[in-house]
């Protein structure tokens, strides 16, 4: 039965593929491409933030070498995919609205904005920690680029389990407007309480299971091993991260097709 | 074998939830999850049932917030009803209100592709219809530019040439052939009865009874969102628009009455014809009915034959002929005008009255009553002339 459902839902989805990529474009064109300067911002924006960290963390502040590498890959590594989750549940949190006009006249799954949304969002991320992995490499940092072989998969994971997640702040955002208003502090409190600026090492003892057990969390140290130390290898908390992933994903898009058929009078 | 209907609704009907607090909403997300009804609903719609075969054609009429773009939009898809169920065999194109599924910031072509990708159709399929389109929308190089430079009645072009060229099983209209230049609304009237002779199927939703009794062969009239009537086009159409009559004097003549004594206006109060409502070819026609006078003065009476469409006839004002009403009570004066031989040609006309100061200069209101002329023949225009063929043989 379950298998049955998700073979309807895929053939239902490839249906409307051509309208999947038509709001896909729609939302990589007209949110950062659109501008003439858009596809370069693309490029400038992470390099920026880049100097700019290494600004604040290898000149000011003198933050020494992290676990035998430079402090300032130490972070990259970790935030850049923080920052890609961070924006695309923020846009994928508010992408319903712009679709109105379409939800309210014409027929179509619903669910596609939001897979759109979010696809345009950590495609144009990833493209962007890509450029940052090559840059640093370029000024001598050590990155293993093998790691990638991993770190694609673990994007993916990132991508499945922010898809569900958005999902279903999209779904409540249309009703509630608070949303995402509530979304952003609490993205802010849960990016100093992940190991993304410090390694797990030097939480004290006592409260280091409590920071462990944050998913993301597992992502940045798995991101890591790969990158940092191109270490390969897969463990069962690999599985265990799939597992949720999947869960997230799963319950996100069941609150979401609860709550769409009855978008149409509240957006 | 009989055949089962394009389209099917039972029982259909659509709750909308009433939601006065932010409490209110929480409450509802969570009745929504956990798979419960809206508390507190107001009813659009309820207990719709019909069938529609292929190759019929449906009308939907009724006033404004009656349900028709309510039921219109759950046989697109586009709303889930809360209660009945909708059975569709087939592709259904939707044209529902200007524009709809259209974006404002992107050109014609990128809108067809867009209109096209929502009826989910193939990357390949959505090329190989894309000049058809062009065409027959007929906008020329305005096709480039984005949709929100276009007058309303390109973006109605545009979206009829989508709607139609992906030959849809079902066609849903919702009153768009009101807008666009008189040519276009004859190319799509014309487009659709083609398509009904070809065996399409239409759902259409109009104020106007002519194109509903032109194309559809049944029709609806939804009242409050309950079906009050459904059967051939033109019965219904007729028991409509005889409600609607009726409904239109009241209010005017409540309007007048009230408007008279609070402002002082000289106000028709009444106006009733006999025969009401249909009379034969060349029968008599007596109008009569009472009119509101503030200053007690006899006023000016014009009566004037219209056609249904607003055309004029013929027109005629107490003064003109050097009467007067006549006083009956405080303030009250009747009036009572007949045509013995009303030469009028078989057709709806409507007979207006207007009350006018006793000077004849100030015109203060206009109270319709409509009638119809019946007979069979096979003169034309409006109304029959004396003449004699000179010299002319039988045929």
């Amino acid at each position: 039965m379950p298998v049955s459902v998700a073979s309807a839902t895929v053939q239902r989805l490839a249906r409307h593929r051509a309208l999947f990529v038509n709001f896909f474009r729609r939302e990589l064109f007209a949110r950062y491409l659109g501008s003439i300067t858009g596809l370069a911002w693309a490029f400038v924006h992470p390099l920026a933030l880049l100097a700019v960290y290494h600004f604040v963390f290898t000149t000011v502040f003198r933050a020494g070498p992290m676990n035998g590498k430079s402090f300032l890959l130490f972070v990259a590594v970790a935030l850049w995919p923080w920052l890609a989750a961070q924006e695309a549940l923020q846009r994928g949190t508010v992408s319903i609205a712009g679709y109105a006009g379409l939800i309210r006249k014409v027929a179509f799954p619903h669910e596609l904005i939001v897979y759109a949304s979010v696809a345009a969002t950590l495609a144009l991320q990833f493209v962007g920690y890509l450029v940052v992995l090559f840059v640093l490499a370029l000024f001598g940092e050590p990155v293993h680029f093998e790691g990638l072989l991993l770190a694609v998969p673990l994007w993916l994971l990132l991508a499945l389990a922010i898809t569900g997640l958005a999902l279903a702040l999209a779904a409540l955002q249309v009703f509630i407007k608070d949303v995402e208003h509530i979304l952003l502090p609490v993205l802010m409190i849960l990016m100093y309480l992940t190991p993304i600026l410090y390694p797990l090492s030097l939480v004290p003892q006592g409260m280091r299971p409590w920071v462990a057990a944050n998913p993301f969390g597992y992502l940045v140290d798995r991101l890591r091993d790969a990158l940092l130390d191109g270490r390969l290898a897969v463990y069962w908390g690999d599985a265990i991260a799939v597992v949720v992933a999947i869960a997230l994903f799963a319950g996100g898009r069941w609150i979401f097709l609860r709550l769409s058929p009855h978008f149409e009078d509240f957006v | 074998m009989i055949s089962a209907p394009l389209l099917h609704l039972s029982g259909v009907g659509k709750d909308y939830a009433k939601l006065d607090t932010d409490a209110a909403r929480v409450k509802l997300v969570l009745d929504l999850l956990r798979g419960r009804g809206v508390a507190r609903a107001f009813r659009a719609l309820d207990d719709v049932s019909f069938d529609l075969a292929a190759g019929e054609s449906l009308g939907i009429i009724g006033e404004n917030g009656a349900g028709k773009s309510t039921l219109l939009k759950i046989v697109a898809g586009v709303i889930t009803p809360t209660r009945g169920s909708v059975d569709l065999r087939g592709r259904v194109g939707a044209l529902l209100e200007l524009g709809s599924g259209f974006h404002p910031e992107y050109s014609g072509l990128a809108n067809i592709d867009l209109a096209a990708a929502l009826l989910g159709l193939a990357p390949d399929e959505i090329a190989a219809k894309r000049d058809e389109i062009v065409a027959f929308a007929d906008i020329g190089e305005h096709i480039h530019d984005p949709i929100k430079h276009y007058s309303s009645g390109m973006v109605v072009r545009l979206g009829f040439a989508v709607a139609t060229t992906l030959r849809p099983d079902l066609l849903i209209t919702d009153e768009v052939l009101a807008v666009g230049d008189e040519s276009f609304q004859k190319k799509c009237i014309a487009w659709m009865e083609n398509y009904l002779f070809g065996g399409g199927t239409l759902l259409l939703c109009s104020h106007s009874m002519y194109h509903v009794q032109k194309l559809c062969r049944a029709a609806l009239w939804l009242k409050d969102g309950r079906m009050v009537r459904y059967g051939p086009a033109a019965e219904v159409a007729q028991a409509y628009l005889a409600y609607h009559e009726e409904k239109s004097a009241g209010a005017k003549q409540s309007i007048a009455a009230r408007q008279a004594s609070a402002e002082g206006f000289y106000a028709i109060q009444s106006l009733s014809l006999d025969p009401s409502g249909r009379i034969p070819a060349g029968g008599a026609l007596m109008i009569a009915g009472e009119v509101y006078s503030p200053d007690d003065r006899a006023p000016v009476v014009l009566v004037g034959l219209v056609r249904a469409d607003g055309t004029p006839i013929y027109g005629i004002a107490t003064d003109m002929d050097g009467v007067a009403p006549v006083r009956i009570a405080a303030q009250r004066f009747a009036f009572s005008l007949s045509f013995p031989q009303l030469p009028l040609l078989p057709g709806k006309y409507i007979v207006r009255a207007h009350a006018l100061d006793p000077e004849g200069v100030r015109l203060f209101d206009n109270v319709e009553q409509p009638f119809i002329v019946e007979g069979a023949t096979r003169e034309l225009g409006l109304v029959r002339i004396g003449h004699g063929w000179n010299g002319g043989a039988p045929r």
